[in-house]
């Protein structure tokens, strides 16, 4: 067939509705339950590798090992890497740019990702730093990862 | 590697911008077609196909059962890999290994312009959840990446910029490029950030196009009328999916993949062991950081010291995307390892015209999934 000698091509536009649910686990209830009724942050420990991984999961990804010795860390640790992100979820440019931290939390061997919060500028931040979790007050606690409200600078 | 295998046939489209008068299965059946006349075969003779392709990209549900018609491959066996081209090479190359057939036909395509809401697809690949409530671009995950990368490797931005100029310049002399550009390291320094320190012009653009790829057992490829070009080892590996504990800062994926493609083709040095270099650069530093887990540099930071002395161009010692790769031609989606991949075949049959490289006999692919993913592959092909 040959190429059509208008310029207009046909195309039909598709959507659906599509939504889904899913399921926390039983680590990540463990997590979320500390989290909305104590504001604590929970990890397992593996007995094997002795990695402490945060959010609490019941796995170990390195030595398969199953994770049941929970432990409580504390809200504080050090900036691994953080970006400003110019653009959204949409593509759309940002008036103010969206910056996010990887955080490792000092008793912690996983990182955590979360906002950075109150820096407006990259020259503001460097790798290394150390940050604070700022965690939601009881009452807007639901039980999600957005009960902590991102990382300050200490 | 026992029982050889060999590429005797490839079809690929230039990559473009956009192929408003093709939909995807006649841009599949035009490339089929160029790939069987290529190998000197009708597409009947062929004894089993493979397809990489993601649903979300195609906008169809169950995509694999849209793939067979437009290969000639009705009432045969056939499957899709979710992945890039580069792991259908590999499946490609175990099926005729195990002495299961002896002729297969790998494909993959872009549609990207097809694509409305592209940064939705990868939104709904982040892990619902710990990360996606966030309400994040997902191309901050690399910002994030190349950030701790550049930090503890001491790359520097400027040496990234390279990259994107090499690749960029590299492409006007590829005919099958959609994004070329006579491209200096400083005019990407003066571009604006995107998701900082990443800049704008250091993301591969995507492209539509197709590529059709036919392997062949030693026996088959011996008597074929092609000119062949042996598959020496594949390799494939993941890191961690999560987030919370993957590497950072070393593509793991990449490195455990040389390894297992290095041990079938018996390199133990990869810098002299292997002529050119077709690596994943969807984002600048991505191209360094592969190189780096290919095993080319003893210290990660002599990747960066590489590209901007042009170590790295193609009248270099070790010449890398000479076809401008995706920053040069497009970001082809699952295609972009097979891109690659016809690169070398060009190449290895001297046939790559004005970037013809005079001495390659051995080269490496390798692709990489993308954000979020820690998915990758590495194919070494030779001439001999």
């Amino acid at each position: 067939m040959k190429t059509p000698k208008n310029t207009e091509t046909r195309t039909w536009p598709g959507a659906i509705p599509l939504e889904s649910l899913y399921t926390a686990g039983l680590g990540g209830q463990v997590f979320f339950k500390a989290l909305k009724e104590r504001g604590e942050i929970v990890g397992t420990r593996c007995a094997s590798c002795k990695q402490v991984y945060v959010p609490a999961r019941v796995f170990c990804e390195r030595c398969f090992a199953e994770l049941s010795e929970q432990v409580t860390v504390r809200p504080q640790g050090t900036l691994v890497s953080f970006t400003f992100s110019n653009f959204n979820r949409d593509a759309q440019p940002l008036a103010r740019p969206q910056a996010l931290a990887l955080v490792r939390l000092d008793e912690a061997s996983t990182v955590l990702l979360h906002y950075l919060l109150k820096v407006t500028d990259p020259t503001q931040v460097s790798i290394g730093a150390q940050v604070k979790m700022v965690i939601k007050p009881k009452a807007k606690r639901t039980g999600s990862i957005l009960d902590i409200e991102g990382f300050v600078l200490a | 590697m026992p029982n050889r295998v060999a590429i005797i046939g490839v079809g690929c489209t230039p990559a473009q911008p956009t192929t408003p008068y093709l939909s995807f299965k006649e841009l599949m059946f035009q490339e089929a077609e160029r790939a069987y006349l290529d190998a000197g075969i009708e597409a009947s003779e062929v004894e089993s196909f493979v397809t990489c392709a993601e649903d979300l990209n195609e906008g169809l549900s169950i995509f694999d059962e849209y793939t067979p018609d437009q290969l000639g491959a009705v009432q045969k066996p056939m499957h899709t890999l979710t992945q890039d081209g580069l792991h259908g090479i590999a499946d490609a190359v175990m099926q005729i290994q195990s002495g299961l057939v002896e002729l297969v036909v790998v494909e993959a395509h872009s549609k990207a312009s097809n694509i409305l809401t592209p940064e939705w697809i990868l939104d709904y690949a982040v892990d619902p959840v710990w990360n996606r409530p966030l309400g994040f671009n997902p191309h901050a995950i690399a910002g994030l990446e190349m950030n701790v990368f550049l930090h503890e490797t001491g790359i520097t931005p400027d040496q990234c910029a390279h990259v994107t100029a090499k690749n960029r310049t590299n492409a006007l002399r590829n005919p099958l490029a959609a994004y070329p550009a006579r491209t200096a390291p400083g005019d990407v320094a003066d571009s604006p950030y995107a998701f900082y320190p990443l800049r704008e012009t250091e993301m591969a653009r995507t492209a539509d196009g197709c590529v059709v790829v036919v392997l062949a057992s030693d026996d088959r490829a011996r008597a074929g009328k092609s000119q062949p070009v042996w598959v020496r080892g594949v390799g494939f590996a993941n890191d961690s999916s999560t987030l919370e504990s993957r590497d950072w800062i070393r593509a793991e994926y990449c490195r455990v993949a040389a390894q297992m493609a290095y041990r079938q083709a018996g390199i133990h040095n990869p810098g002299r062991d292997i002529h050119l270099f077709e690596v994943d650069d969807t984002y600048a530093y991505k191209e360094l950081q592969h190189l780096v887990a290919l095993g080319l540099y003893s210290r990660p930071g002599d990747a960066g010291r590489a590209v901007a002395s042009g170590v790295t161009k193609p009248n270099g010692e070790t010449p890398v995307n000479v076809s401008g790769g995706a920053l040069g031609m497009g970001l082809t989606l699952e295609a972009t390892g097979l891109y690659r991949v016809a690169e070398l075949v060009a190449q290895l049959r001297k046939q790559a015209g004005a970037r013809q490289l005079p001495h390659a006999k051995v080269a490496l692919a390798q692709s990489w999934r993308g954000v979020p993913t820690t998915s990758g592959a590495v194919v070494v092909l030779s001439s001999e």
